[in-house]
């Protein structure tokens, strides 16, 4: 059988159409356990208080987090720091991003408590059992609008939420080459 | 807990579950069949599409309960004596699959719209696979491969 020029089956399919594929969510561990996570309804919001005590209790359920335990280390692993950001542009201002919203959260969905548990249902049945008070914060949902004076802040020690100005090229050479040119198409 | 007895693939399994069970959860966690991926929970993706009683359906969104003394065909039993359905010989002939993960369900929507549509158009297969995503964006070998089976063209 040639190679060049022949359209080639893969060697992987046969398992794929056939359904014996095998991916994370067949994995069937010793001791596995499920985990839920709540997720805040809110784009901007402070948390006045969690109160996970009957989720805690409920039966199955084997532990429950929210982002205070992880950031205090209340677990005997200890503290569970903010994560690192691996982009680092000049002059990048990085907010503290924890896991789990500690105090407050900015963005809808972010992470806000997390449950473990025997089962998924049982883990998704103790998310209804936590309760969240919230005070919703101003947002801002508009990409320009945001970095307005005026705008929510949504980070308090970032004004205006800008992270960054990235500058790329040559101002002074590309001028040049505009003012030289025999034509220019459009305006800048 | 209900007493459900239910045939996949030729043998009847009857078990109690949760009336609140996803078909799509008794399929994968309670028989152990795998091969019915979830990709969305929210019955966009199809990943999950499985024939019950004839019919293809997202089994994400039907409980196990209602699939109660029905029959269901899962892409563990397309093939019949070791010989691959024309559909599932047509998505490896076409490479109408990258990863993998959406094919079971993209070849148990295939295969019935190919059997209740004779003389199937591109233009029909595309709309009649809109409940089946793919994200390796392998929509026109997809494509490819239904046509070679439904044969139109």
């Amino acid at each position: 059988m040639g190679y060049i020029g022949e359209s080639i089956r893969r060697v992987e399919d046969p398992r794929f159409i056939q359904g014996q594929g095998k991916y994370v969510a067949n994995l069937e561990l010793p001791g596995l356990s499920h985990l839920a996570i709540k997720r805040s309804p809110h784009s901007h919001a402070r948390i006045n208080s969690i109160n996970v005590e009957a989720a805690k209790e409920l039966d199955g359920v084997i532990a429950v987090f929210t982002g205070r335990d992880l950031a205090d280390g209340i677990h005997e692993s200890g503290a569970c720091g903010a994560l690192p950001c691996g982009f680092r542009p000049p002059g990048i201002k990085v907010p503290a991003y924890h896991p789990l919203a500690v105090d407050k959260v900015c963005h809808a969905g972010e992470g806000v408590v997390v449950v473990v548990a025997e089962s998924a249902y049982i883990a998704h049945d103790a998310l209804d059992l936590i309760d969240i008070d919230y005070e919703p914060l101003p947002a801002v949902v508009d990409a320009k609008a945001t970095t307005q004076e005026s705008a929510p802040r949504i980070h308090d020690d970032i004004p205006n939420n800008i992270s960054y100005t990235w500058v790329l090229g040559d101002k002074e050479v590309a001028d040049k080459a505009f003012a030289e040119a025999d034509h220019v198409v459009g305006s800048i | 807990m209900t007493e459900v007895s239910i045939t996949v693939n030729g043998t009847t399994y009857t078990q109690e579950v949760e009336p609140r069970l996803l078909l799509v959860h008794f399929i994968r966690d309670v028989l152990g069949l795998t091969g019915t991926n979830i990709g969305c929970d929210t019955s966009q993706c199809g990943a999950c599409t499985i024939h019950l009683d004839g019919l293809a359906v997202k089994s994400c969104t039907v409980l196990a309960v209602q699939a109660d003394g029905c029959e269901i065909t899962t892409i563990e039993g397309l093939a019949t004596n070791g010989q691959l359905h024309p559909m599932q010989q047509s998505f490896w002939d076409n490479h109408g699959l990258q990863c993998g993960y959406c094919t079971p369900g993209m070849i148990m929507a295939a295969v019935k719209l190919v059997e209740n549509n004779p003389g199937l158009t591109e233009a029909e297969i595309r709309h009649g696979l809109e409940g089946n995503l793919c994200r390796c964006t392998g929509y026109d070998n997809i494509v490819r491969a239904v046509q070679a089976v439904a044969g139109g063209g």
